[in-house]
């Protein structure tokens, strides 16, 4: 029987979704951490119960799941409303199976569905300009309506290659345990894998690097004979030495949501509850990092310029009154020359003012928007893809980071990513020539690929706005 | 017992591999490591020590390709002596595609404190980030993983002698990772022979 290009990519693609490559090591260099049970579900997708704080050289932090895997999908189902609605059923018939299965916490498993425009515009283009939520602020700069989730674009740092997706789906899914990951995504796809034309399977690992012994990415890294693995400190949680997901740093509740802040407007209500995936791929040139910049200046270049740090540490405090406004990065460069990644982005990532959100919770000034749920990964770009060519595919493992953060809004996280590049929210654009050395950071990531979604609220997870296709 | 064979064998062909030819290869390479700065090579350093009134250190073995002769085809402009007799020693292979291998020597002779490189204006360290130290021979050297100027990339041994500092680095870049310059560091910095001014 001879098989067509479509199945034997989607043979392939099967084979990958379950396998564990190099990640298999996870399991044996680092421990499931304890984490609390599950109680009620929450309304949003991108919220995960029980998440484990503890505290790391005197500063709180948050200790991500261990194991993460992102599948990216085109659909291929019909647009018509009777195919719609079965895909619907079916979506959600595997995805609350799973709910039945496992805690929705690290220590089970979590799945978090996200959109990308193509779907909207194929399936339920005019539902989608009804009920897609607005960004008021980037509506207001615009002086025309502007959507809350907007086709990825490209930053003046990265390069001009790197591939802005056009997937219909990200499916997220995570868990503290390897095998959690992989039922979860065989359960999805083998119920549900006919909807699906698979476009890549992005796997990685987070954390395990507190416990005092040899961290999961320095190990991993060491594993996989990554060129400056053995440049990476003993403990370190990410491939770039320094910890990323201290309490302060981590939008807290329900604030990176579309509605709790006032930024956007949801309109009839839909999507109350959900929120802006964005999703990018970055590679890490870890001997640079470590050859070019000494202790003092990955110190600087991460957090901000003279940025208080004892030697060899890996945690820094992020606290909420010491975020930097805009005077205090246009001083720094003045002075310096240089910015730091953390201060550069606080002006837009940070709170400017108290505000009481839609949830009457009081998020005070300096406190962060994003809810980060990036994760390392050896990938190159992708543990699997279904166009090598287009993505620059390579078996040989390379450092990097699957970056994923929910944001308000895609402008929102535009304008953080922005302020990066030294394109300051009040238009201020601070001469860094792109990737340069004052960059810092900036100067060691290559991304690679970037997209934004709409993560509807749980309710509406599967196949959005198609219930309501007459 | 088909478990204990397929242990047995690798470890026995590691024992045979011990006496093998390629062993002699090796012995004869260490003697004439041992046997240190080769002759060829030996007057334009002692010329070095004379002219920086100093001991320098002569390389009995280099990375494939380089040599250690100064002058030659992969040393880069002689030895460049700055008014306060510190001296840089470079040599250097590179294909375009294929990479770079870069070996400098400095001395820095009647000083001890470590030099101080400009960036962007201000004077910094020009060796960082110390990653440990070990003895090789009589020196007790320390590894600095940060290097600048012409050193920038490089991973360089540090160590000082009778009131003079030196250096030998080597550049990380492909076709080397970093733990292959630490073990070229370690083969070159162990078959250093000392060459005083006459």
């Amino acid at each position: 029987m001879k098989l067509t290009r479509k199945q034997l990519l989607g043979a392939a693609a099967a084979g990958a979704l379950g396998a564990a490559g190099i990640y298999e090591l996870v399991d044996e260099l680092a421990e499931a951490p304890d984490r609390a049970t599950a109680g009620v579900l929450p309304v949003e997708q991108h919220l995960l119960a029980g998440m484990k704080v503890f505290e790391h050289e005197g500063v709180e932090v948050i200790e991500p799941p261990l194991h993460h895997q992102v599948v990216t999908a085109k659909l291929g189902v019909e647009a018509r409303r009777s195919e719609l609605q079965e895909a619907r059923e079916t979506l959600e018939h595997a995805l609350r199976k799973l709910e039945r299965r496992y805690d929705v916490t690290p220590a089970g498993l979590a799945v978090t569905v996200a959109w990308g425009l193509p779907y909207f515009r194929r399936y339920v283009p005019a539902l989608a300009s009804r009920h897609i939520p607005v960004d008021l602020r980037a509506s207001r700069s615009k002086e025309a309506p502007v959507s809350a989730v907007l086709d990825a674009r490209r930053f003046p740092s990265d390069p001009d290659r790197a591939v802005l997706e056009d997937n219909d789906v990200a499916i997220l899914i995570r868990s503290d345990r390897r095998e959690h990951v992989a039922d979860g995504a065989r359960a999805i796809f083998d119920e549900a894998g006919d909807l699906f034309e698979l476009t890549s399977i992005r796997k990685g690992f987070q954390g395990g690097g507190f416990s005092g012994g040899r961290s999961l990415p320095k190990a991993m890294a060491t594993a996989a004979g990554v060129p400056g693995a053995d440049l990476i400190p003993e403990t370190a949680q990410l491939f770039l030495g320094f910890t990323s997901t201290q309490l302060h740093t981590q939008g807290q509740s329900a604030i990176a949501n579309f509605e709790t802040l006032g930024l956007v407007d949801v309109r009839e209500g839909y999507f109350r509850g959900g929120t802006n995936l964005h999703l990018s791929h970055i590679h890490e040139a870890l001997e640079a990092w470590y050859l070019d910049f000494d202790f003092r200046e990955r110190v600087d270049t991460t957090f901000r310029p003279r940025f208080e740090a004892k030697d060899g540490a890996q945690t820094l405090p992020q606290r909420p009154e010491d975020a930097a406004g805009e005077p205090d990065v246009e001083s720094d460069f003045r002075r310096f020359g240089a910015i730091g990644h953390g201060g550069s982005i606080q002006p837009t990532s940070r709170l400017q003012m108290d505000i009481r959100g839609t949830d009457g919770k009081l998020y005070r000034k300096g406190k962060a928007i994003p809810l980060r749920a990036d994760f390392n990964t050896l990938d190159n770009p992708f543990f699997w893809t279904a166009d090598p060519e287009r993505d620059g595919f390579d078996e040989r493992p390379a450092a990097g980071v699957h970056f994923l953060t929910f944001n308000p809004s895609s402008d929102d996280f535009h304008r953080n990513r922005l302020a990066m590049d030294g394109v300051l929210p009040n238009g201020t654009k601070l001469p860094l020539a792109p990737r340069s050395r004052a960059q810092g950071l900036n100067s060691v990531l290559e991304t690679t690929h970037r997209q934004n979604f709409l993560v509807p609220p749980r309710a509406h997870r599967s196949f959005p706005l198609v219930e309501l296709l007459r | 017992m088909a478990v204990w064979r397929l242990l047995i064998l690798p470890a026995l062909a590691i024992v045979l591999a011990g006496c093998s030819g390629e062993d002699k290869v090796e012995r004869a390479v260490a003697a004439k490591e041992r046997a240190g700065c080769p002759s060829a090579v030996k007057p334009e350093w002692q010329r070095l020590a004379n002219r920086v009134k100093a001991p320098v250190y002569c390389p009995s073995w280099m990375p494939s390709p380089l040599d250690a002769e100064i002058g030659g085809q992969w040393n880069s402009g002689g030895a460049l002596v700055d008014k306060d007799r510190s001296y840089l020693v470079g040599f250097l292979w590179h294909e375009a595609g294929s990479g770079d291998v870069h070996v400098n020597f400095r001395g820095y002779p009647g000083q001890t404190a470590m030099p101080r490189c400009i960036d962007r204006r201000r004077p910094i360290p020009c060796f960082s980030d110390p990653r440990g130290t070990k003895r090789i021979g009589n020196k007790k050297v320390t590894i600095y993983t940060v290097s600048r100027d012409a050193d920038q990339w490089h991973v360089t041994y540090l160590w000082r002698r009778n009131g003079t500092l030196y250096t030998v680095s080597e550049h990380v870049a492909p076709p080397l990772t970093f733990r292959r310059v630490v073990a070229n560091l370690d083969r070159l910095v162990g078959g250093l022979e000392l060459i005083r001014p006459s």
